[in-house]
């Protein structure tokens, strides 16, 4: 398999490279945001919210990083992760509208 | 839980998960053709391995749970099951032939042992 | 990747293992090690081998660690008391010399200098001052705060290395087609199959045990990784930490007023009465003689699988409870249940072995991940070999497998000998062991770099196994308890550890011998790989 990649040569590397930054870079920023939304929404006592923020985002990145190399491109990757984190920047932007 | 029990109840967990684990291995393909030919299927025993062994593997998460209370059960089983699939490996690798009989001898140890720890 | 979403995450698998393998290796080594870390400190302080072993009431250990910590420590800020237990016979009472007056509070998690003396619980005498070690507690240390690094960088890179293998697992769970035909597949003497085999086995067979560990692994550093959830609602990670352990405020201070300790036995005594009997597993007492003094248990661990105790605070001049920690929440309880899972310090051996077997499994299925990629790479210019020319990355990644695998029982071989070999009393001991653990890695390690071939794995392994299955036979002649003895006395972490270590050597002997065979791929019937290749 991963001769017929080798063949695109700059081509394959490029989207490998693309794809590592959006799993590595945009995958932690994604869980950090899960993790600051999910905190601060909550309705439980403070331990308990920052908690179970906390160990979500830690499944959330995972997945995140399957995701940015599962997907058929490495715009797609991309374009996942960004609509992942549609909600929790809006949970936020509310919460510290409301602040 | 005396000493004595525990270490039965350890006993039925290992060896009922060891026989589930001969039998589930037996439904494979692969490892009743190493004991019987190429080709050959083990036909209605399939369902039959399949159930055993299964039971064998509930048996020891019940003895595991006996032993260990409910929370550190569950992880005790994890721990036996990992132990018995391994024996199983070597066994199917490196006799093969002896795989049935260590089935039946397995299983008839978990059952001697629980009885013990039971009572 | 537009081969499909099974071939993706086999590529993904491949990387994400290789690129942090050698390291993870020695996390994996290091890790199952820590399992048996205080039976290790035992082994590795042989004069406290005559330890006495009859069971005192807890209050009566106490009472002796309370005289010795008045008369050595009473200007010191901070008491523990740690009480006996089936893994550590003494009773270990330490204490954190006082700061300078103009000393700055210094933050929670930083090192600190302890002192600390182990006393017979039934006699109260100090044992005859073992010989200073790190023991256990240095595999425990290196297998997340590495060494010769600060912590806070060795964290990030095992951190990472974590979650590499993590997306490792859950790709190659993806990825693996016959999970179920292939459970119990081993087939020997096949080359590259072999290995394939073997990964898969020790992968498969221990695979709840792998999520758990690193799963649970990045959640026990999971404030440092992903504090953003913390960070949302506490000003500061110290005032939630806090929150969560029912501590003292970290701003809590002396009132620089003396006033006498109470009694600390009927704290004890009502703590654990709080708990139905369960005993006590550590005392703290804050600033000892001082009006402000609070004494903090806990209850002992190994009981349940959630690493949180319970606590009671009491106030240290009175003897009054203070709080007691409540009832946790369903987060804490789960993060406590996820810490006490990696941790592992259950009483009872039986289940401390079987996690030290799927441990031991971690370590062949890294392993034996890096060696089918080597074996693979290998077959790709297989027909420039053949040719005779030289593959420097090859004979860079064989080199480096060897040293990073074969390497590591050579090192901690090293560590245990250097342990009775070095004499008793010199000074910097601990730091003098750790140095013969990275001194014997090297050389292994340069070595195999050297001459990265089939007979370097047999010598390395070779040598890693006669210094291990050694070791018994070491304990006995430099004064520790030998095996009959400790059999005989019930001394098990000591007899254990010789035990165990015999076995791992033996194991190591038994693989540099199978590699006496030549690794061509013998003739199988063509119906065979046909039918297999299906």
């Amino acid at each position: 398999m991963a001769d017929t990649l080798r063949s695109s040569g700059w081509a394959y590397r490029g989207g490998v490279l693309v794809r590592a930054v959006a799993a590595i870079g945009g995958g932690y920023g994604v869980s950090a945001l899960w993790a600051a939304a999910i905190a601060t929404w909550l309705p439980a006592p403070k331990v308990e919210a920052a908690l179970t923020g906390t160990l979500i985002a830690l499944v959330v990145y995972p997945c995140a990083i399957m995701w940015c190399f599962a997907a058929r491109s490495a715009v797609r990757a991309w374009v996942g992760l960004a609509l992942v984190a549609i909600l929790p920047v809006c949970a936020l932007a509310l919460h510290g509208g409301a602040a | 839980m005396s000493t004595w029990q525990a270490t039965m109840a350890a006993l039925t967990a290992l060896a009922a998960a060891v026989a589930g684990f001969a039998a589930l291995s037996l439904a494979v393909d692969r490892h009743w053709e190493a004991l019987h030919g190429r080709g050959s299927d083990p036909g209605p025993l399939r369902r039959r391995l399949q159930g055993g062994g299964s039971a064998g593997l509930l048996v020891s998460l019940l003895a595991c749970i006996a032993l260990k209370g409910s929370a550190q059960g569950w992880v005790a089983w994890a721990g036996m099951l990992t132990a018995g699939a391994f024996v199983v490996v070597l066994m199917s690798t490196y006799a093969p032939a002896k795989v049935p009989p260590l089935a039946k001898a397995m299983a008839g140890v978990a059952l001697v042992a629980g009885l013990l720890a039971a009572l | 990747m537009k081969e499909g979403f099974r071939q993706s995450m086999a590529w993904l698998h491949t990387w994400s293992g290789l690129l942090v393998g050698w390291l993870l290796f020695l996390v994996f080594s290091a890790g199952t090690a820590a399992y048996f870390r205080d039976e290790i400190t035992l082994w590795m302080k042989p004069e406290l081998h005559a330890a006495a072993h009859a069971s005192v009431p807890q209050t009566a250990a106490l009472g002796h660690a309370q005289a010795l910590l008045a008369q050595r420590a009473a200007n010191a800020n901070r008491w523990f008391i740690t009480m006996p237990s089936e893994r550590e016979p003494a009773v270990r009472a330490s204490w954190m010399p006082a700061k300078k007056k103009d000393g700055a509070e210094s933050k929670p998690r930083g090192r600190r200098r302890f002192e600390s003396a182990e006393l017979d619980p039934v006699t109260g005498a100090e044992l005859s001052a073992p010989r200073a070690t790190r023991g256990g507690d240095f595999f425990y240390r290196l297998h997340f705060d590495l060494h010769y690094m600060s912590p806070l960088w060795a964290r990030w890179m095992v951190g990472i290395a974590a979650m590499f293998m993590l997306v490792a697992i859950l790709s190659g769970i993806v990825t693996h087609k016959r999970i179920f035909k292939d459970f119990f597949t081993f087939r020997p003497a096949k080359g590259q199959r072999s290995w394939l085999d073997a990964h898969n086995v020790t992968a498969v067979l221990a695979l709840p045990y792998h999520l758990m560990i690193t799963f649970t692994g990045i959640v026990t550093l999971m404030f440092l990784y992903m504090p953003w959830g913390v960070q949302a609602l506490y000003p500061s990670q110290d005032k939630f930490f806090t929150d969560l352990n029912n501590a003292l405020p970290a701003d809590a201070k002396p009132a620089r007023q003396p006033a006498p300790l109470a009694p600390l036995a009927p704290m004890l005594a009502q703590a654990s009465a709080a708990w139905e009997g369960a005993p006590v597993g550590r005392v703290t007492v804050n600033f000892p003689g001082d009006a402000n003094a609070t004494v903090l248990i806990s209850r002992q661990s190994g009981r349940a699988i959630g690493y949180d105790q319970p606590t009671m605070l009491f106030n240290g001049v009175s003897g009054r409870p203070l709080s007691s920690s409540g009832a946790p929440g369903a987060a804490t309880e789960t993060r406590s249940v996820l810490y006490g899972l990696h941790i592992a310090r259950f009483s009872n051996p039986l289940l401390r072995g079987l996690f030290f077997l799927s441990g031991l499994a971690g370590c062949a299925m890294v392993a034996t991940g890096l060696l089918l990629w080597a074996v693979k790479e290998r077959q790709k210019h297989a027909k420039a070999l053949a040719r005779g020319e030289r593959h420097v990355g090859l004979r860079l990644v064989d080199g480096l497998n060897i040293g990073a695998i074969a390497g590591v029982p050579i090192a901690m071989a090293a560590f245990f000998w250097a342990n009775r070999l070095l004499p008793a009393t010199m000074p910097e001991r601990p730091d003098a062991e750790i140095r013969w653990f990275f001194i014997a890695w090297g050389v292994a390690a340069l070595i195999a770099l050297a001459r990265p071939s089939r007979r370097m794995w047999q010598l390395l392994l070779a040598v890693g196994g006669v210094l291990f299955a050694l070791l018994p036979v070491l304990n006995a002649m430099t004064g520790g308890a030998h095996l009959g003895t400790a059999v005989a006395e019930g001394l098990w972490p000591v007899a254990g550890f010789d035990l165990v270590t015999l076995a791992l050597g033996i194991a190591l002997l038994f693989a540099a011998r199978r590699l006496q065979r030549p690794a061509a791929v013998r003739k199988a019937p063509v119906t065979q790989v046909t039918a297999e290749a299906a």
